[in-house]
C-alpha cells in the first residue's frame, strides 16, 4: 500500500511506456554494447574473452527475471528507447515479438542467412519471419525434453530405479499415468509429480500444432491433442497425485528440498533449477531418463537486435559469435544448456557428457536423442496469452476447486477472450 | 526572498511622500498576492507533468485500441468502457479490491488508534517502542511479501503448522477467496498499522492536558476520555489517515502480486481463479501480460474514479463519526 497521488495509478502505466534511458553509447572511444538477458545464459566468461579480443568494445550484461525481461522489453520497444543492443527472446514469446518485427533489425541485412545451416531447421525457422526473409533472432539453446525422477522414492514404491528400466515403464503418457497409480498405491504420502501443469505443457510440446494451426488460426477447442493433454494432466490432479505446485516457485523449491514429489518434466535447462532447489543433500538421488511420448521442445531462446540499437553491426557480430557452434559447446559443458545446433549436440564430447548431480546420467546422450526425434510445436502469435489460461485451469483442478470438465470449459472461454 | 528585499527598500522611502509610493504599494500587494503561488508552483508544475498529463493521456489511450508495443490501432470511442462494464473479471477485481481494502484498513486504523493510545501513556523506553512500531513500514514490501508468502504456505507454512497444533486442517491460503484475502490483509496491516499509530500519536500529544485533568476531576473513565476527548481532538489526523489509507488500499498491488507464486512466471492473475486479483493486478495483467494498453488504461481510469468516490464517501463518513464523539 503506498501513499501516492491518486493519478499515479494512471501515471504508472504511461510513465513506463516512456520509461528507460541508457542504451548504447560511446565512452572513451569504446563502443558500449548491452545484453538484455534472463536466468543463466552462461555468457560471463565468453564476454570477458570477447572484450579481450575486441579492444574497442565494452559489453554490459543486464540480467533480470524472465517475466520482468519480457515486460520491460515490450515497454522499451513501445517507447523507442532503453532496450539493450542485444535482447534474448524466449521461445514462448518469440512469436509474440515476431508480430512486432518492425521494431527489430532484420539480421539478414548483415548476412545472417549464410549461418542458417548451423541450426536445426525448426530452430532457425522459429527465429525468422516472412518465409525466412526476415531473420529476427539467432538461436541460443533449446529445451529438449527429458523426465527427472527420484531414485530413492521409486525404490520405496517398489519401482525400478535404473534409468533404462524406468524409461521402459512409460513409453506413452497413459503408461506414465499408470505408473502414477502404482506409485500412489504404494506410497500414498508422496506426490508422484510436482504439478499437472508441466505434464500438460510437456505433452502439448510433443505435438506439432497446439493452440494454433500452422496458419496461425486458433484451434484449441477442436484440437483433440490439447484436450487429451489437458485430461491426462487433470486426471493426475483429480487423483491428488500432483503437488499442485506453481512450477519453479519458492514452494516448488521447498518441496524439492523436502523430497515431496518423485518426478518432474525436465527440459535440459531445468536440471540446473532442480539442482539449485534440491541442494547438495539430494545429490545422486535425482536421475534423468527419456520422457514419455518421445521428443519435445520446451524453451530455448534467441538473440535479437532492437532497431533502436545504435550499433547494430557490432551487436550482430557479438550475437553471431555467442551463438556460434564453438561457444554453444562450451556453454553446454558449463551450464548444461542444450545446443540448438545438430553438429554440436552430435559432437562426441557433448554426447559423452554426464551430469554428476543426477547420478551421472548421460545427459548429452539423453537430450541429444530427444532433440533428434522432436517435432517442434507451432507457436501462434498469441500463444503466450492462451497458455497460462489452461495452466491456471489445471491449478483449479489440483486445488479441488473445479472438476476437470468445468475447468476445461472455463479455460476455453477465457482463451477465446484472449485471442479476440 | 523577494518579499523581504522589497520591504527593506521600501522602509526609508516611506517617510518621503512621493508618486513612487503608490507604485511601490502596488508592487508590494502584487508581491503579497502572487508570491505564495510562485512558491507552490513547482509542486503543481511537477504534478502537471507527472500527475495530470499521464491522467489525461491515459484517458486518451483508453479511447483507442492501443497495443503496448505497436501503439495506436485506431479510435474506438467508449468501446473499452462498454466492454469493461460487461467484464465479469473487472467486477471480480473490484469486489476483491473493496474486500481487501475493508479487511485491511478498518482493523488497521482501529489497531493503530489503540496502539497510539498505549504509546501515549508514557511507557518506559518510549523512543524504543515508537521506533519499533515503524519498523515494519521501513522493510521493503518485497521482503515482507516473501516472508508472509512463506508463513501462509500450504504445505510447509508456519501458519498451517500452528493451526495443525490446534487440530485445525491445513488451509490452502491461495485457493480460497476469503483465506487469501485474510492472508493479504494481514500483510498490509502488519506494514501500515505502526505508521498510522505514529501519526495518531503525534496528534494525541498536542491535545491539551488540562482537558484530561478536568475530565478526571469530573470522574470520567479512561474509555470515556479516549472517545470524548482524544478522538475528537485528533479528528484532522484521522481524516488524513482514512483518505490516504483509502487511496493506498484501493491501489493494492505488490502484496497480492507477490503472494501469487504465478506472478514470477508471467502468470499473474492473482490466484488460479482470480481469488485475490485486485484492480491494479487486473490492469497489470491486461497491460503488461496481454499487452492491451487501451483496456488497461480503461481499468486505470475506472480505478481512479473508484478511489475518488470511496475517498469522498469515507471523508464525509469519518467527519461525521469523529465529529459526534
Amino acid at each position: 500500500m503506498s501513499r501516492r497521488l491518486v493519478g499515479s495509478v494512471a501515471a504508472t502505466l504511461v510513465m513506463v511506456l516512456a520509461a528507460g534511458c541508457g542504451g548504447s553509447s560511446e565512452a572513451n572511444g569504446k563502443i558500449e554494447l548491452s545484453l538484455g538477458l534472463f536466468s543463466d545464459f552462461g555468457y560471463d566468461k565468453l564476454i570477458e574473452e570477447y572484450m579481450a579480443s575486441h579492444s574497442n568494445i565494452k559489453i554490459e550484461q543486464r540480467k533480470v527475471k524472465m517475466e520482468q525481461h519480457n515486460t520491460q522489453l515490450a515497454t522499451q520497444l513501445a517507447g523507442g528507447r532503453g532496450a539493450a543492443d542485444i535482447v534474448a527472446l524466449e521461445e514462448g514469446v518469440v512469436s509474440q515479438f515476431r508480430a512486432s518485427k518492425d521494431k527489430f533489425v532484420n539480421l539478414a541485412e548483415y548476412g545472417a542467412k549464410d549461418l542458417k545451416a548451423q541450426w536445426a531447421d525448426w530452430k532457425w525457422n522459429q527465429g525468422t519471419a516472412d518465409g525466412g526473409e526476415f531473420v529476427l533472432g539467432l538461436g541460443t539453446d533449446m529445451g529438449s525434453l527429458g523426465l527427472c525422477y527420484r531414485r530413492d522414492l521409486f525404490e520405496a514404491a517398489g519401482l525400478p530405479t535404473d534409468r533404462k528400466e524406468v524409461a521402459k515403464l512409460w513409453p506413452t503418457w497413459a503408461d506414465y499415468a499408470k505408473v502414477a497409480d502404482e506409485f500412489t498405491a504404494k506410497t500414498p504420502n508422496v506426490k508422484f509429480v510436482d504439478t499437472g501443469r508441466n505434464v500438460y505443457k510437456a505433452i502439448l510440446d510433443q505435438t506439432e500444432e497446439g493452440y494454433f494451426a500452422k496458419d496461425d488460426s486458433y484451434i484449441a477447442e477442436k484440437n483433440d491433442k490439447v484436450k487429451t493433454a489437458f485430461d491426462t494432466a487433470a486426471a493426475l490432479g483429480t487423483k491428488k497425485q500432483t503437488g499442485a505446485l506453481e512450477p519453479f516457485s519458492q514452494e516448488w523449491n521447498v518441496a524439492l528440498k523436502q523430497g515431496s514429489f518423485a518426478t518432474t518434466t525436465c527440459p535440459a535447462w531445468a536440471l540446473a533449477l532442480i539442482k539449485a532447489g534440491a541442494g547438495d543433500a539430494a545429490a545422486g538421488k535425482w536421475d534423468v531418463t527419456t520422457a514419455p511420448g518421445g521428443g519435445g521442445n520446451w524453451g530455448g531462446s534467441f538473440l535479437a537486435i532492437p532497431k533502436q540499437s545504435k550499433h547494430p553491426k557490432e551487436a550482430y557480430e557479438l550475437a553471431k559469435w555467442l551463438t556460434a557452434p564453438e561457444q554453444q559447446k562450451r556453454i553446454f559443458k558449463e551450464t548444461g544448456n542444450l545446443p540448438s545446433q545438430p553438429k554440436v549436440y552430435q559432437d562426441a564430447e557433448v554426447q559423452a557428457t554426464v551430469n554428476e548431480y543426477f547420478n551421472k546420467a548421460p545427459v548429452g546422450q539423453i537430450f541429444a536423442s530427444s532433440a533428434e526425434s522432436l517435432k517442434p510445436t507451432y507457436r501462434g502469435t498469441k500463444d503466450s496469452k492462451v497458455g497460462p489460461v489452461f495452466g491456471t485451469a489445471l491449478t483449479r483442478v489440483e486445488q479441488g476447486k473445479q472438476s476437470a470438465a468445468d475447468a476445461w470449459t472455463q479455460a476455453l472461454k477465457e482463451a477465446q477472450d484472449a485471442v479476440k | 526572498m523577494t518579499a523581504v528585499r522589497t520591504r527593506t527598500e521600501a522602509a526609508p522611502a516611506a517617510s518621503v511622500p512621493s508618486s513612487g509610493e503608490s507604485k511601490r504599494f502596488r508592487l508590494n500587494s502584487w508581491d503579497a498576492k502572487y508570491t505564495p503561488y510562485l512558491i507552490v508552483a513547482p509542486f503543481f508544475v511537477v504534478f502537471a507533468i507527472f500527475g495530470l498529463y499521464p491522467l489525461v493521456y491515459t484517458a486518451w489511450v483508453s479511447l483507442h485500441d492501443w497495443q503496448l508495443i505497436d501503439g495506436n490501432q485506431g479510435f474506438v470511442g467508449l468501446d473499452n468502457y462498454v466492454h469493461l462494464f460487461g467484464d465479469a473479471n473487472f467486477w471480480n477485481a473490484l469486489f476483491n479490491t473493496i474486500s481487501l481494502f475493508v479487511l485491511s484498513t478498518v482493523p488497521q486504523l482501529l489497531a493503530a488508534l489503540g496502539l497510539a493510545a498505549l504509546l501515549d501513556r508514557g511507557l518506559r523506553g518510549s523512543a524504543f517502542w515508537r521506533a519499533g512500531v515503524l519498523l515494519p513500514n521501513v522493510i521493503s514490501v518485497a521482503a515482507v511479501a516473501l516472508v508472509f508468502a512463506q508463513f501462509f504456505g500450504r504445505d510447509f507454512g508456519i501458519v498451517n503448522f500452528l493451526l495443525g497444533l490446534a487440530g485445525i486442517d491445513p488451509v490452502d491460503w491461495r485457493a480460497d477467496t476469503w483465506a487469501s484475502h485474510l492472508a493479504v490483509s494481514t500483510m498490509v496491516m502488519w506494514r501500515w498499522t505502526g505508521y498510522n499509530a505514529l501519526l495518531y500519536l503525534a496528534a494525541m500529544q498536542s491535545v491539551p492536558k488540562d482537558m484530561y485533568e478536568s475530565a478526571t476531576l469530573d470522574g470520567a473513565s479512561r474509555w470515556r476520555m479516549f472517545w470524548s476527548i482524544t478522538v475528537p481532538s485528533i479528528r484532522p489526523t484521522i481524516l488524513f489517515t482514512v483518505v490516504t489509507s483509502t487511496i493506498g488500499g484501493l491501489q493494492l498491488f505488490a502484496e497480492p502480486a507477490l503472494f501469487d507464486p504465478g506472478f514470477a512466471a508471467n502468470n499473474s492473475t492473482g490466484g488460479s481463479d482470480r481469488q485475490f486479483q485486485t484492480l491494479v493486478l487486473y490492469m497489470y495483467e491486461k497491460g503488461f501480460r496481454l499487452f492491451d494498453a487501451g483496456y488497461a488504461a480503461t481499468v486505470a481510469w475506472m480505478l481512479f474514479l473508484v478511489v475518488l468516490l470511496v475517498a469522498i464517501v469515507n471523508f464525509s463518513l469519518t467527519r461525521r463519526i469523529a465529529g459526534k464523539g
